[in-house]
């Protein structure tokens, strides 16, 4: 056995297809998304120059000018503003000295000078008061009652929702991303198992035909393969995580014990999803990887993989999917860690895991030691 | 030692093996001759149990042959048509793989895998991996990992395939050299040369049946041929030609694009009446061949077409 191990583990090293999928792919993934979104919360954005001219002497106009001076006055220096005539305004909008002019008559309006970040900001603003005036005459109109502490609200507005979760900890959107990612690199693990079937089963392969005409028992042959798929694969998701924690930088709230555990189960569903669908196909070699990127890639999907909220639109509109997609219940079982402190729940994922995983190993045992075959 | 009885393999509706029987004794080299697709393959993987057939029984070593037939497979050493080694291992490393799965015990199998090695004469190449190695080096390589744990049985399936004639020959060589050294060889080929050349029994295989066997002598005694005559001659025509197939021993002519060839039992003197039939009717020729009966003409004749067809 030892013998069997020590072939199949070198065999699996010196491949670059058995490698690349599974261990680097991921880790430039990771990496990619670290430089695109990883260090968003750190950005620094530049105060926005914005010029306010007015049209009316009205109080609308006066409100609008006020509303903006106070969003200057604020700690946050989102924007800094002076008055101009609109031949000024025009031209320091040409001269790129403001990113916007704002309009102050009876209908508040914007005219910017492009498409990005300041533009939408400001875009923003004059939005949030067209909301907050459009309350106002709400209110006056159906209990003036009330206006008066309507308007010392206002007055008094401040960001008083931070996001928070059950868990007490705090929730980063991105986060999604980088548990879908480490969901992605588990289920990748079915390229390691694709290659294993591939020298099982004497109807894929002149070297698998080799070795199932040997006295080696085929089941020795079988497990030798599937421990040493798993035990590759989750080396390679521990090199992962390790890149993550230590390279990125990425916190990771939750215990590692509890992330390896996840990882584990992870890599056994990739790794026997691999064996099980290469084994109990007689589709070529090139159709059954399609299939293999096809299924962990929709799984990586509907798990956030490139979109954070498809998690959530999936639970909403057909729940049932996030209880049996693979992916989907790693990255579940790491938000249960990291986020929700919810054990119930993450027991139950991993369960789930557990059993898809044992489904899939034992079906992949029997159709491999049973197969004799139509074609060679 | 191998003894096949009544084997039929279909594939859907196309019977690759037709009520195959075939008895191979042990210290033979018994060579399995036939064109491509006539089921040689075939009947290997069923010999092997890799392959299901519908009906029949394969025998070896006297127990009936199955995929959990161990201690059958112990004993048996396969050299397939496709080269099946690890392009990831070395060439050492794949040949103590494959010797591995026979041979537990570690110093033995060190001490037999450097025989292989030597026996393929791969010595200056144990460190390279099989994508830097030459078609015929890869198809040693094969060889040595079919045979470095010395099976009393070796079946060896087209071996020779795209491989230069230096390469061949020794291949050919090493086969006699372990049939001397005792290994009983199945031998599959669609090149008749080699087949004569090595092979101490032969079966001839057309569709699925094998349709005839024996020695090579016994396979061409049982035909008529016993000389065939080939000439390049300029303009010959059809009454010539069925004059020559009336001379004493001629059975059948041929003239195709100025070339004639006559078939003739086995007598004397073929090729002198031949040639003074010409001369004595002013035909033009230029080269003549004289040749003896090969196996292609034994298939020819049995089956009406080219063994190269």
């Amino acid at each position: 056995m030892l013998h069997l191990m020590k072939y199949d583990v070198k065999v699996k090293l010196h491949n670059f297809n058995m490698l690349f999928w599974p261990l680097v792919f991921p880790l430039v993934l990771a990496t990619f998304f670290y430089f695109a979104f990883g260090r968003m919360e750190e950005a620094d954005f530049e105060t926005v120059p914005v010029v306010i001219v007015e049209e009316a002497d009205s109080a609308e106009a006066d409100a609008f000018t006020e509303f903006l001076k106070s969003i200057e006055a604020d700690d946050t220096k989102l924007i800094t503003v002076k008055k101009m005539d609109e031949k000024e305004a025009q031209k320091a909008l040409e001269e790129k000295k403001a990113a916007g002019i704002f309009y102050a008559g009876d209908e508040p309006s914007l005219t910017v000078r492009g498409v990005g970040l300041e533009e939408s900001i400001l875009q923003s603003l004059l939005e949030s008061y067209e909301n907050g005036r459009q309350t106002m005459e709400n209110i006056a109109a159906s209990h003036p009652e009330g206006i008066q502490n309507a308007v010392k609200q206002m007055e008094n507005y401040e960001e008083l929702v931070s996001q928070v979760s059950l868990g007490g900890r705090t929730t980063n959107g991105n986060a999604q991303f980088f548990y879908a990612l480490i969901a992605m690199a588990c289920m990748y693990g079915c390229f390691i198992g694709f290659g294993s079937a591939l020298t099982l089963q004497a109807n894929l392969t002149a070297l698998a035909a080799r070795r199932c005409v040997t006295p080696t028992h085929k089941l020795k042959l079988i497990l030798s393969e599937m421990l040493t798929s798993f035990g590759i694969h989750f080396i390679n998701v521990i090199i992962l995580l390790l890149y993550l924690k230590f390279v990125l930088k990425l916190e990771f709230d939750g215990q590692m014990p509890q992330m390896l555990l996840v990882s584990f189960v992870g890599c056994m569903i990739g790794v026997s999803m691999g064996i099980f669908i290469s084994s109990s196909s007689k589709r070529g070699e090139g159709i059954k990887i399609a299939i293999l990127l096809g299924i962990s890639m929709v799984c990586s999907f509907l798990a956030g993989l490139m979109n954070s909220g498809m998690k959530d639109v999936v639970e909403r509109n057909c729940p049932i999917i996030n209880r049996i997609n693979p992916a989907a219940l790693i990255s579940d079982a790491f938000y249960c860690i990291n986020v929700y402190d919810d054990p119930l729940r993450f027991r139950r994922s991993l369960m789930t895991l557990v059993i898809m995983s044992a489904v899939l190993t034992i079906g992949s045992f029997l159709v491999i030691r049973r197969e004799r075959y139509d074609n060679i | 030692m191998i003894k096949i009885e009544n084997l039929v393999k279909r594939y859907g509706n196309l019977v690759a093996l037709d009520h195959l029987n075939l008895e191979i004794e042990e210290g033979e080299i018994f060579g399995l001759l036939g064109p491509n697709g006539s089921g040689k393959t075939t009947a290997i993987s069923c010999m092997l149990a890799l392959l299901k057939y519908d009906k029949g029984k394969v025998t070896i070593f006297g127990e009936e042959m199955k995929p959990d037939s161990y201690k059958i497979k112990q004993q048996i050493g396969i050299v397939l048509q496709n080269v099946a080694v690890f392009d990831e291992l070395t060439v050492y490393e794949n040949i103590d793989y494959f010797c591995g799965l026979y041979v537990k015990e570690k110093a033995k199998r060190k001490k037999l895998v450097e025989e292989a090695v030597q026996f393929v004469g791969l010595e200056e190449y144990i460190k390279m991996r099989p994508k830097k190695l030459s078609g015929g080096l890869l198809r040693r390589l094969n060889i040595a990992c079919g045979i470095a744990h010395r099976p009393r049985l070796i079946i060896m399936d087209e071996p020779t395939v795209a491989v230069d004639p230096q390469s061949r020959n020794r291949i050919l060589e090493g086969i006699k050299e372990l049939n001397r050294q005792g290994s009983t060889i199945i031998y599959t080929s669609h090149y008749m040369e080699e087949v004569e050349q090595i092979c101490t029994r032969i079966a001839i295989m057309d569709h699925g049946r094998s349709i005839a066997s024996g020695t090579k002598e016994e396979l061409k005694s049982m035909i008529k041929t016993g000389e065939t005559v080939t000439i390049e001659a300029v303009a010959i025509e059809e009454a010539q030609i069925r004059e020559i197939r009336q001379l004493p021993h001629v059975f059948d002519v041929r003239y195709d694009e100025q070339v004639l060839t006559v078939r003739c039992t086995g007598a004397k003197h073929n090729l002198i009446r031949i040639l003074n039939y010409l001369q004595e009717n002013a035909v033009s020729f230029g080269r003549v061949f004289s040749e003896l009966p090969t196996l292609n003409d034994v298939f020819l004749e049995i089956t009406g077409t080219e063994l190269r067809d």
